[in-house]
């Protein structure tokens, strides 16, 4: 409700209008003619509310009261008129009460449409704002993802190419510029692809990330090692919706690698043959030493005694040096042939199922990387026996190593079977099973012989080797082939007593 | 100075003894020294004659020592010996300039020739340093100036030229280039050319 002039003059405005044009009205009207004052209660009311309807009310009762219901132009109201002037005042009122609360009524209407108007535009324009907000971040993500110096896609759960940077596109090359929407497998090697696949149907199932190294074929058809490392996006349900893939660049790591593995076979190869060839040199350098010493005290005892006159004291010293190297050189020949022999060994009580368990450890890497199985079967109850724990594992190193190398060419499981048991009262067995090709009849005989080789590159000494090892220490040692295919070489050894 | 002496150097005393036994019956001088390290701590400049080197030694190998005494400047011959020489170790001796490489055992004649060859060496190379220091001395007696024109003399500059790089007059230059020659004991133009090379005396380059 209003208050203040403003209802005032309204209504007066109103009453004034309809005095106005009620006199010249009433002049061809009989009765008191006070309808259009009706009219500006009615106006009154709902321009100015209901004040101002009021207001309208009294003073139209006031002017009729004055200038129309008789005696006219008195306040003064005749006692037959004063019900017509209480209904004229009650319609009245009933009409400002009807008029100002309609308009009341109307305007709540209008302020809450306005209202809504006004949100609606309002969650307009912070629609909008947030619109660009999106654009805005999708694009520096965008930029983000072409400023990674990595390759990076999106795709579908079938494997179709939704997105890709620059970086991807550039490394795939021009002619698949539109990789989008090829299938992801076309750019991978083919034998990885099936890896690739393989990783991703296995992340679709357990729903996971999931990495691979794969070869990734680049502008030039050539193919680069990556690391593919992908995420799934998931839906509310769960399924997964998406891949995101990133690739990272291995290629200078894996030739690393690959030479790293290359070092390695030939440090494994010098391995096996640097005892031996370790024994010849020092064996070589142990002899040349003394007899280096005895030819130059020769050469002098020569000088001293085809001096004139002969020095024959420095000639007796000379000659007394060159027996004590000469004894020298011939203590080394000695010590070398005791060194597979009994006296020369050293002997103590040994276990041979740690030492198996020992080598088999020792073997591992290499047996996985030339993919052999080792096996080994120890009976629990093995005795012990006495000799040199160092040589024999030499004889077990060589026989594993040759099994290894005998089934270079097998297609199917390749593995290598180690039994100890016991065998009759005072001896130990050990076995050494491959399933290569076995050993041909004709050279079952010579395999033992020393400079008898089989192999392109093979010393011949390392079944002589294991031959004078095993019989230093009172055993045997044979070969038999065993059926359908393979060798199984096996030694004995002495129980401690 | 000592006389011409081989210092063998070799971690089996009994291929020193061997050696020193060979070398003492014709009259050669010798030192043993177990290891590098021992050989270098009596070591002085004012000795003369040949190292007779294991090249397989504990602490710093024979080849290591080459090297080493290469950088300290010490020019004294080196004769390698080893029971095993490889290739490459071998090349890589000689290459440093090491007079011969022997094999274990070796020869009187193959050790006693190597032994010549080094002394001789030696001697060249001593003969050498006295010529070159006796040079550096006449180079240290010049003053500045001096040197400043036997630089440019060297270069082959005229009088006209030096004098006028120097700012100097031609008289000047001329008697600078006098005493020059004087200083330097040389003859002649030629001559004083080759000492400066020998004494590796930097000849003027342009001006700075």
């Amino acid at each position: 409700m209003e208050y203040g002039i403003k209802p005032f003059s309204i209504a007066t405005c109103f009453v004034l209008v309809a005095l106005l044009w009620t006199f010249p009205l009433q002049r061809v009207i009989a009765y008191p003619f006070v309808f259009l004052f009706f009219g500006a209660v009615m106006g009154s009311a709902w321009f100015g509310g209901a004040l101002a309807g009021f207001v309208a009310v009294v003073q139209s009762s006031l002017v009729i009261t004055y200038f129309f219901i008789p005696p006219v132009f008195s306040i003064t109201v005749a006692k037959e008129s004063q019900s017509f002037l209480a209904a004229f005042i009650l319609c009245a009122i009933a009409i400002s009460i009807v008029s100002s609360s309609r308009k009341r009524a109307e305007s709540a209407v209008r302020t809450a449409r306005d209202q809504l108007e006004a949100k609606v535009r309002e969650r307009t324009a912070e629609l909008e704002h947030s619109n660009l907000e999106i654009q805005e971040s999708e694009r520096q993500l965008r930029m983000l993802t072409e400023a990674i110096p990595q390759q990076i896609w999106r795709a579908d759960v079938s494997g179709r190419i939704e997105y890709c940077n620059q970086h991807l596109r550039d490394y795939v090359g021009e002619r698949e510029s539109s990789i989008e929407g090829d299938s992801f497998f076309n750019i991978l090697h083919p034998e990885d692809a099936v890896l690739f696949r393989q990783g991703w149907e296995s992340a679709l199932v357990a729903g996971g990330r999931f990495e691979v190294k794969v070869r990734v074929r680049g502008a030039d058809r050539a193919f680069r090692w990556f690391l593919v490392r992908s995420i799934p996006q998931r839906a509310e349900d769960g399924a997964i919706t998406r891949w995101y893939g990133i690739h990272i660049d291995i290629e200078e790591q894996h030739k690393a690698q690959q030479s790293l593995v290359i070092a390695q076979d030939n440090l494994s190869r010098l391995w096996r043959t640097l005892s031996m060839a370790e024994m010849a040199a020092s064996i070589a350098h142990e002899l040349n030493q003394p007899l280096t010493a005895v030819v130059t005290h020769a050469y002098a005892c020569r000088e001293w005694l085809s001096t004139n006159p002969a020095n024959l004291e420095k000639a007796s010293a000379t000659a007394e040096k060159i027996v004590q190297e000469s004894t020298r050189a011939s203590s080394v020949v000695k010590r070398v042939r005791a060194l597979f022999r009994k006296e020369g060994t050293e002997r103590q009580t040994v276990d041979l199922n740690p030492l198996i368990q020992e080598l088999a450890r020792l073997l591992r890497d290499e047996a996985i990387r030339r993919g052999v199985g080792i096996r080994v079967v120890l009976d629990r109850n093995l005795p012990k026996i006495e000799g040199d724990s160092v040589q024999i594992q030499q004889v077990l190193l060589n026989l594993a190593t040759n099994a290894m190398d005998a089934m270079t060419a097998v297609t199917g499981s390749r593995e290598v079977t180690i039994h100890s048991e016991r065998r009759g009262a005072d001896e130990v067995l050990i076995t050494v099973d491959d399933v290569g090709p076995g050993i041909s009849p004709e050279i079952v005989s010579r395999i033992f012989e020393p400079f008898f080789s089989t192999k392109e590159q093979g010393t011949g000494m390392g079944l002589a080797i294991c031959r004078s090892v095993v019989e230093a220490h009172d055993g045997r040692i044979w070969v038999e082939n065993r059926n359908p295919a393979g060798a199984r070489f096996r030694f004995t050894l002495r129980v401690t007593a | 100075m000592k006389a011409e002496t081989v210092f063998i150097v070799d971690d089996d005393a009994s291929i020193c003894e061997g050696l020193s036994n060979l070398l003492d019956s014709v009259g050669i001088p010798t030192e043993q020294y177990p290891s590098a390290e021992a050989f270098w701590e009596s070591w002085n400049d004012q000795r003369a004659g040949c190292m007779l080197l294991d090249a397989r030694l504990p602490g710093a190998s024979g080849v290591e020592f080459q090297e080493h005494l290469k950088n300290l400047g010490i020019g004294l011959p080196i004769i390698f010996m080893t029971a095993h020489g490889d290739i490459p170790m071998v090349r890589k001796v000689m290459k440093a300039g090491a007079i011969e490489f022997l094999t274990k055992p070796f020869q009187k004649q193959e050790l006693l020739h190597a032994v010549a060859q080094a002394f001789e060496q030696d001697r060249t190379r001593r003969q050498e340093d006295s010529i070159v220091s006796t040079i550096n001395a006449r180079i240290n007696s010049l003053t500045d100036r001096e040197r400043e024109v036997m630089a440019m003399v060297t270069a082959g500059l005229l009088n006209k030229q030096i004098a006028s790089e120097l700012s100097l007059s031609e008289i000047t230059v001329k008697i600078h280039r006098r005493r020059v020659m004087d200083g330097m004991l040389a003859g002649s133009l030629a001559e004083l050319v080759k000492m400066c090379e020998r004494a590796r005396f930097p000849s003027w380059r342009g001006p700075s």
